[in-house]
């Protein structure tokens, strides 16, 4: 019972928010948080909806509530951003809140067209919203080359799809993977050929290479808390779609896929890296890192495709999911933070910040050196379970997309660092405003306190993720 | 020493570590303006560290040193079988103390002696969160726990060198354009470290899953002694082990962070460079590398004195060519620890010794050299030894203690610096039998000429810069003496020096036993 009224609130409450501002909207937000964490506390086995197409299990959950305390975050990020200029209030959250819809969709979606539905609902409305800054010529140019290949993502998803119930007139995941097997098609070049196409589609979404390109123009167009969004949601129901679509369906397509796709991951890690080296402006800065940490999310799974060993790339997928989702929202946050005192696209402009605002500074060190991956900050624990997954077999594969990665882990760092080192260490800019840190607005703090407890929690005690394991064993073996 | 025994099970070592982690976000929360206050509660929660691990100290069982002690084993995170074990043994006491005690020093320095931008909040906090890793590092008996500790000392050293550092411009080939020393040499401490340190963690994490899937250092040093790790496999481990912790040591030729690093540091950050962060990757080599992959340490055993051999006598021709003091000390630095490594990589009993006796030695040695090149570097606010001179005359206190400490460090018998260096020549003469003698002759002979060259460098550094007239520059000026927060700093210092150097059984009481245990395990030897 209590199930289903959660489902119900889940599926319906963000709905009902239509007309209501940004207040509501906040509060919603966490309303939704509350059934997630009596059905994570009441969960006995997974409950199955629609006959397969729509499964409620730990690792939907999890993931659930991962979507919904972003979504927050993000509104906390927006209050400031959108009263200051004078956008549509309400509609800025109404169709954020219909991307949080289509993600949690895409978590429990186990059936061809519930995924796709999911996967359209999540990232339409952040066509739009990428193209809130209407007056600015950069927004709109970010937004169209989004909104273009994000349309031929769709359709590249949904022939992909169409391949899939062609060749065996199923809808439900299961199902096709049984009939794919039965009639020895598990490793047809038909089957490939739908699963590359949807790998293409989605790679748009979770923005791997080669389907990058539009990431820095959109990201750097787009207004802040949109971007933060659009680099930790949108991209984590990429990755949730291609997880449960790879492991679900693919499973057992032989090792081709798995290949192409150690490839594709460690191509996006280091032309991520490397293009993150060269950037001075600080949001392409971090849409080329969020590029390269994709790689290191795609990884596991890569791997998991040759070696068949699903469970342990879930879990290390995931884990990475929702460790970078906090750090990289707080890396937004820094940003966001410095803009407010020196409004600038050049981040060499922010010189010697950090000693009129050291709260800022402390969560530039904190987030930035989270990404890179230095312990004890949140991010060495994603680095180490994503490495641990690939080197569990001793396979020649993961051995080498290991050392690609360690040899990106140290790349990375230098731009990581880079943040940090020109407000903490650059002589100061004449226009700094003096003692800015009092003037940060309590959302966020919010955010910025939330994320930074949540980011070194999980370095610290990396213990809280060993129910994601559990989960990621129900959730392949149901 | 009953009294204590509530300290027994970990609780000892675990304040230790942690105590100054938790002082230090402590402060973090007290305004910027309280400075006093700061600065006496550092302090204070620096010296309750030093005298816990004293109580430890007091505590261990000397006459069971080889064993591991004091310790827990607690879960930590369950899903890896990663466990917070620690636990200390006669390799890592002495290292425990000479960490904490440092610490207590480097503070009281810093009281007086900040360099700009002044902040003693920000580099309060710093210096303990460095000691949480550095004593973590030494008592963490899981490969997971160990690389925490082991990479939560990058972060506090490069903020330390970049926001305090040398603020000269200089030019560096391969960069476009000047770059400040600090923000160079920073970068590049990181850089390198963390290269080496990633494919530590694939190293570890082949160790885990070879060995029944545990990151315990004892029950894999268990599994390595009765050979489960051979072939390709623990070749490939033990060469991304080597790469791990020869960049910390630093071994030649991965050295060239340290001298850049060393120059650019503040005087805190060069002495807790050269007195802790060092020994964490000779320590490596002697608690993780050695007795997990025996068999390989045989095998690498000629390499590595090669390249011991190769980084005394570089460390030394280049310290000839320094004109900066504290490049000249950077740059001994790789000399004495290519002694340490040489000492290691005989894999005897003496050998191994003579390494732990030299990482103490050079810690304090060394640390102290630091302490009062840093101190002259600020009153003449200069370097360049071309034109210090005189120095015994305008700084009569600081001139004495520099003369002592070059002694020490030159090896002089009687002082503590003798030991390792002379121990490690004993020890490469005789090396493991079943290794190649030749080589390990040819490496002792190029030892002693290295000690050779490093009395010459030492001696002459002290004509230039102590003896001889005051150069007219510095004739009218006021110069100030080394003051009381200094000379607290120093004169522990000093007396260590000395009382290691008489009685040596003071480090090898505790190492001996742990020592022998070891190789006898490992090498059979």
């Amino acid at each position: 019972m209590t199930i289903v009224t959660a489902i119900s609130l889940d599926l319906l409450l963000p709905r009902k928010l239509k007309y209501i501002v940004a207040l509501v909207s906040i509060l919603g937000s966490l309303i939704a948080f509350v059934p997630i964490i009596f059905q994570y506390a009441n969960y006995s086995s997974p409950e199955i909806l629609f006959e397969g197409s729509y499964v409620i299990d730990k690792f939907s959950l999890i993931l659930k509530g991962l979507f919904i305390l972003v979504t927050y975050l993000t509104f906390l990020l927006s209050v400031n951003f959108v009263e200051s200029d004078e956008y549509y209030q309400g509609e800025y959250y109404f169709l954020l809140l219909s991307s949080l819809l289509g993600a949690l969709v895409v978590t429990s979606s186990r059936d061809l067209l519930t995924m796709f539905i999911g996967i359209e609902l999540a990232s339409t409305p952040m066509f739009l919203l990428s193209g809130w800054k209407k007056g600015d010529q950069k927004s709109n140019e970010g937004s169209i080359k989004f909104f273009l290949l994000g349309v031929l993502s769709a359709s590249l998803i949904l022939y992909g799809f169409s391949l899939l119930y062609g060749v065996t007139g199923k809808l439900v995941f299961s199902d096709i993977a049984n009939t794919l097997i039965q009639s020895d098609l598990n490793q047809s070049p038909v089957t490939l050929l739908s699963a590359i196409l949807i790998l293409a589609g989605i790679g748009f979404k979770i923005s791997i290479v080669p389907f990058h390109s539009w990431a820095p123009d959109t990201y750097e167009g787009a207004p802040l808390p949109v971007t933060a969004y659009l680099s930790v949601s949108s991209k984590a129901t990429g990755f949730v779609a291609l997880i449960i679509l790879i492991s679900k369906v693919f499973y057992d397509s032989g090792q081709g896929l798995g290949i192409i796709l150690v490839f594709i991951s460690g191509i996006t890690m280091f032309v991520g890296n490397l293009s993150a080296l060269q950037q001075t402006n600080p949001v392409r800065l971090l849409a080329y890192s969020s590029i390269a940490q994709a790689g290191f999310i795609l990884a596991p799974m890569a791997v998991a495709g040759i070696t068949s060993n699903y469970e342990d790339g879930v879990y290390a997928s995931v884990t990475y999911l929702i460790i970078y989702a906090f750090m990289n929202i707080g890396a937004f946050l820094v940003i966001n933070l410095l803009q407010r005192n020196i409004q600038s696209d050049d981040m060499y402009d922010w010189g010697g910040l950090a000693r009129e605002m050291p709260l800022a500074g402390i969560f530039a060190v904190i987030f930035f050196f989270s990404l890179a991956g230095i312990p004890p900050l949140g991010g060495w624990f994603a680095k180490f379970v994503v490495f641990r997954s690939l080197l569990s077999t001793g396979e020649i594969f993961g051995l080498s997309l290991g050392i690609i990665g360690a040899i990106n882990a140290v790349i990375a760092l230098v731009y990581y660092s880079r943040i940090s080192k020109i407000i903490w260490m650059d002589s100061p800019n004449e226009n700094v405003k003096s003692n800015n840190d009092t003037l940060i607005p309590s959302p966020l703090r919010v955010v910025g306190f939330v994320s930074l407890i949540l980011t070194i929690v999980s370095g610290i005690f990396p213990g809280i993720f060993s129910n994601l394991g559990e989960a990621s064993s129900i959730f392949f073996n149901s | 020493m009953s009294s204590f025994s509530f300290l027994d099970s970990g609780l000892g070592l675990t304040v230790v570590v942690f105590l100054p982690l938790i002082s230090a976000i402590f402060i973090f929360l007290i305004p910027k303006k309280q400075e006093m206050l700061i600065k006496l509660i550092t302090l204070g929660s620096a010296i309750v560290t030093f005298l816990v691990s004293l109580v430890v100290a007091l505590q261990f069982d000397f006459n069971d040193a080889a064993e591991l002690q004091l310790g827990t084993k607690v879960s930590w995170i369950s899903s890896i079988n990663s466990n917070y074990e620690i636990g200390i043994d006669g390799i890592s006491l002495p290292l425990l103390l000479l960490s904490t005690f440092i610490s207590v020093l480097a503070i009281i320095y810093s009281f007086e002696h900040l360099p700009e931008p002044k902040n003693a909040k920000g580099m309060m906090s710093l210096i303990l969160i460095l000691e949480t890793g550095m004593n973590g590092t030494f008592v963490a008996l899981d490969l997971i726990l160990f690389f925490v500790f082991f990479e939560l000392v990058l972060l506090p050293m490069y903020f330390m060198i970049g926001i305090w550092g040398d603020k000269t411009v200089r030019s560096v080939s391969g960069l476009k354009n000047d770059i400040e020393t600090r923000l160079y040499a920073s970068i590049k401490f990181f850089v390198f470290t963390l290269f080496g340190s990633a494919f530590m963690l694939l190293g570890f994490l082949g160790l885990y899953f070879r060995g029944n899937k545990t990151f315990s250092i004892p029950e894999l040093i268990e599994l390595g002694t009765n050979g489960a790790f051979t072939g390709t496999f623990a070749t490939l481990v033990f060469a991304v082990l080597f790469l791990g912790f020869a960049v910390k040591v630093p071994m030649w030729p991965l050295h060239t962070w340290l001298p850049d690093a060393h120059t650019a540091a503040p005087t805190v950050g060069s002495v807790l460079l050269a007195a802790i962060l060092l020994k964490l990757g000779s320590y490596g080599f002697v608690r993780i590398a050695l007795p997990i992959l025996p068999e390989q340490a045989v095998a690498w055993a000629p390499a590595i004195a090669i390249l011991s051999a190769i980084g005394i006598i570089y460390g030394s021709l280049a310290c000839l060519a320094q004109t900066d003091l504290k490049r000249l000390i950077a740059f001994s630095s790789v000399g004495h620890m290519g002694f340490v490594m040489l000492g290691i990589s005989s894999l005897t009993s003496i050998g191994i010794n003579a390494a732990m006796i030299g990482m103490v030695a050079h810690g304090i040695i060394t640390g102290l050299l630091f302490f009062v090149s840093g101190s002259m570097a600020h009153t003449y606010h200069t370097r360049d030894m071309g034109r210090l001179g005189g120095n015994m005359k305008l700084l009569p206190k600081t001139g004495a203690i520099l003369a002592f400490t070059a002694m020490a460090s030159l090896g002089l018998p009687g002082l503590a610096g003798f030991w390792g260096e002379f121990m490690a020549l004993l020890g490469a003469y005789n090396p493991l039998p079943g290794l190649n003698v030749t080589i390990f002759r040819s490496s002792m002979v190029a030892g002693a000429i290295g000690t050779v060259l490093t009395a010459g460098y030492l001696l002459w550094m002290l004509q230039r810069v102590n003896l001889g007239e005051p150069k007219e520059e510095w004739i009218d000026q006021e110069l100030h003496d080394a003051d009381n927060y200094e000379l607290v700093a120093w004169i522990p210092l000093v007396i260590l020096t000395v009382l290691i150097g008489v009685f040596p059984k003071l480090i090898f009481g505790a190492t001996n036993d742990a020592v022998i245990a070891l190789v006898a395990k490992a090498f059979g030897g």
